[in-house]
This record gives C-alpha cells, sequence and structure tokens, in this order.
C-alpha cells in the first residue's frame, strides 16, 4: 500500500463518523463516505504529500454532500417518491443508541443541511473556524452564524423531544 | 486585563476554541456576572457532550470491508442498490421532515418490517459489541439485584421475564440493562459471564410482528446471534463461543425464557 492509500485509509473512521452526522443512516453515510474515496483516487494527484489529507477529503466529502442536497432540493419531493425496496430508508435503529443519541441524531437531522455541516466540523470533528470555513467554501461570518444558529435549533428541537418524552411518561 | 463588552457570539467562540487567550478571564468574569448567559453556555456544553457521544461509537467501528476495498482496489467494488443512491435517504428525511406524507411513511414502515429477523440479530450483536466488551458499566442492574432487575425490565419491555439459569453451561449472570429496539419499542439485554470471562447476552423484546428462527453474523465477522422470532416477542443470544456450544446455551436459555414469558 503506497503512502497516501495508507494516510486516507486512517481517515476513514472520521470521514464515517462525519457522514453518519450528516446522514444519519449508516449505509448512507458509508456510501457517501465510499463517493468519497472514489473521486479522492480519482484525483490522488492534486493532493500534495505533507498536506494532511483530512481536510483535504472533507472538503470532497462535503462538496458531494452539499451538491446532492441542492440537486435533491431543484428536484423537488414528486420525483424522490417511488423508492424502491431496498431504497427506502432503513430504520434508523440499525445500531444500538440510547434515547439521548437517537434524540440528538433526529435533532440533528432536522435542521438545515448547511448549519448541521458547520456544527458538526467544529463540534463533533475539531476543526478550527477558518478551517471549517475553509472546507465548507464560506467565508468565517458565515460559518459563525450557521454554527449559532445551528446550535440554537438543536437546543430547541432537544428541548420539544424532551418535553414529549416526559408527557409519554406521564401519559403511562 | 482586556475590557471589552461581550456578547452571545462569544460563548459560541469560548465553547469552539476560537476566543483568544488573553480575553479569557474577561469573559469568565462577564459569564459570572450574567447568569443566564451562564446558563446558555453550560447547556451548549452539555449539547456539545451529548453530540459528542452520540457520534463516538463510529470510530471505534472497524472500516466496513467495501470501503477498504473502494481504497485499495483488492477486489472489484460490486454495486450494491444504495450504491450512489445515498441522497436518496437524505432526499426521504428531507420529505419527512416536510411531513403530509403519511402513506408514504407508511410504505417505509411496511417495508421495513421485512428484514426483522436481521434487524434484530443486528440489534442484539451490536448491544453485545459495546456492552459486553465494558468492564465497570457492563449492565445498569447487576445481578445482585436480580429481582429488581426482572421485574424492571419486564416492566419495561411488556413481557414477564426470568432470567435464565445457565450455571449448568457455566455462565453466571452479571445483570441487565434496558435498550431500544425496532421502531418504538424496547429490549432487556441479559449479560452473562463464565469462569474465564468469556461474555454472551440475551437480547429480548415484545417487538416483533415475524416468525422466524436462525443464526446471524454480520458481513465482516465478530460475534454470533441465534434468534428466534415470534408473535409479541423475540429473543437473541449472541457471543463468541464455537457455534455448537453456543447454539446449546441458546437453546437453553431460549426454553427457560420461554416458560417465563408463559409462566
Amino acid at each position: 500500500m503506497d503512502d497516501k492509500k495508507a494516510a486516507i485509509l486512517s481517515e476513514i473512521p472520521r470521514l464515517r463518523r462525519y457522514a453518519r452526522s450528516l446522514l444519519r443512516d449508516r449505509d448512507s453515510a458509508d456510501d457517501l463516505v465510499q463517493d468519497c474515496l472514489e473521486r479522492a483516487l480519482v484525483r490522488l494527484d492534486n493532493w500534495q504529500t505533507g498536506e494532511s489529507p483530512r481536510r483535504w477529503l472533507f472538503t470532497i466529502m462535503h462538496h458531494l454532500f452539499i451538491d446532492q442536497m441542492r440537486k435533491v432540493n431543484r428536484r423537488g419531493e414528486a420525483a424522490i417518491l417511488p423508492l424502491e425496496a431496498g431504497e427506502a430508508q432503513a430504520a434508523p435503529a440499525d445500531q444500538v443508541e440510547t434515547i439521548a443519541s437517537r434524540e440528538i441524531m433526529d435533532a440533528l437531522q432536522a435542521i438545515s443541511p448547511d448549519r448541521r455541516a458547520a456544527l458538526v466540523m467544529v463540534a463533533i470533528e475539531g476543526f478550527s473556524y477558518a478551517e471549517a470555513a475553509n472546507i465548507l467554501g464560506v467565508p468565517a461570518g458565515t460559518l459563525m452564524s450557521r454554527i449559532a444558529r445551528g446550535r440554537e435549533e438543536l437546543r430547541g428541537l432537544l428541548d420539544d423531544s424532551s418535553r414529549r418524552r416526559s408527557i409519554r411518561i406521564v401519559e403511562k | 486585563m482586556t475590557r471589552r463588552d461581550f456578547s452571545e457570539r462569544d460563548i459560541h467562540m469560548a465553547l469552539d476554541g476560537e476566543l483568544p487567550g488573553e480575553e479569557r478571564m474577561a469573559y469568565d468574569a462577564w459569564l459570572e456576572a450574567n447568569p443566564e448567559m451562564k446558563a446558555k453556555s453550560a447547556r451548549y456544553i452539555a449539547d456539545r457532550a451529548a453530540m459528542r457521544a452520540a457520534f463516538a461509537g463510529v470510530m471505534d467501528e472497524p472500516v466496513p470491508a467495501r470501503l477498504r476495498q473502494a481504497l485499495l482496489g483488492e477486489a472489484p467494488v460490486k454495486a450494491s442498490a444504495w450504491r450512489s443512491r445515498w441522497w436518496l435517504s437524505a432526499a426521504a428525511a428531507v420529505v419527512l421532515a416536510v411531513g403530509g406524507l403519511g402513506g408514504y411513511v407508511a410504505g417505509v414502515d411496511s417495508i421495513a418490517r421485512v428484514g426483522d429477523d436481521d434487524q434484530l440479530a443486528e440489534q442484539a450483536i451490536a448491544a453485545h459489541v459495546v456492552y459486553a466488551a465494558e468492564k465497570r458499566h457492563a449492565v445498569e442492574v447487576p445481578a445482585s439485584d436480580k429481582e429488581h432487575l426482572q421485574t424492571w425490565l419486564s416492566n419495561r419491555v411488556g413481557l414477564k421475564l426470568v432470567a435464565p439459569d445457565l450455571a449448568a453451561e457455566g455462565f453466571q449472570l452479571v445483570g441487565g440493562r434496558l435498550l431500544p429496539a425496532g421502531e418504538q419499542g424496547k429490549a432487556a439485554m441479559l449479560l452473562y459471564e463464565d469462569a474465564k470471562g468469556e461474555r454472551i447476552s440475551l437480547f429480548v423484546t415484545a417487538d416483533s410482528s415475524a416468525t422466524s428462527k436462525g443464526t446471524y453474523t454480520a458481513e465482516g465477522g465478530g460475534p454470533e446471534a441465534v434468534y428466534w422470532l415470534d408473535k409479541g416477542y423475540a429473543c437473541a443470544v449472541v457471543g463468541s463461543l464455537p457455534p455448537e456450544r453456543l447454539s446449546d446455551v441458546a437453546k437453553t436459555a431460549y426454553g427457560q425464557l420461554l416458560a417465563g414469558i408463559s409462566s
């Protein structure tokens, strides 16, 4: 295995974690990672040895994610409906999740993809504002407002779900 | 010490490590003087911890073979039904978020039911992988509190659960915990250990509408699940024992569970 591939291989767990926070469903997230790896292979020459593969790979994956989200939005709902059996969104419980984790994952899915990406990039993946802004291709000010709004939105959604949960407990 | 007015924006910067070091003391003092802002900061810190915890497990998962193969080109990549269709799931999420598509949602639900047995086995294996590896936090209620464990799990899962006695097979009960199962359901996990420290777990849920039985191992290897599904309950026994031995232990456990449920 050459050095470049070895370096990319060691980034896969992080790529998978980021993809999972963007897409929730495990198989879909791994498909996104696979698309990213395939594109990275084609562009291996663009990557300077010595440079961290992390930012390079995250940038590739983010572009794939945003491009598809845009296409989905443009195509509208109608085109999305006829899913075949195997393509339907799998039950999210393909992995053991605590109630708290499940609520966080659901809440993240409910905020806009731009805010989700910005927040996750900084809060989970640990990129600096400068790095995240660079990867997402937005000015630092835009990144900051996405993070702030994303956090606030997430807080509201989590409050809603904990309220729903306490109602359910009371009902029993 | 720098003197400047801080705002909510600084809470985010401080949280994300973007606040200049020389402003930190003044910021902390400002936070102390503004309980509302302090509470907000504490809440964001807690949410971030929960976000990190929710996805921490992904880092420990083995790299799926297909991703390794895609990168190393060791084997031709077989295009799955999912390939390059991940955005459909993203799209589905958008649709679900938009709402008002009840028929579609119902459709997804009925499709998801087809794989009930695989799903059960996968959940049981995932639970086993995560919790059996834990030394101090493997269970929520220890075996020393067995009565309570049984009552609690029975109430939550909605089945009369009696923890099987597997002493004849060399296994002692360690304890148990409550887990999510299927779409809405709950599952009980009972963990057992033998003298050598080898662990097996029982995964029991009432969330089952299919009838099936079999064994299941994840694509990349790992522990095996022996499972039974019936209308109203399902059970899986997971462990890394030799298949025949696991099958024997599982049958003993299943027999006792069934006797308990229908008693």
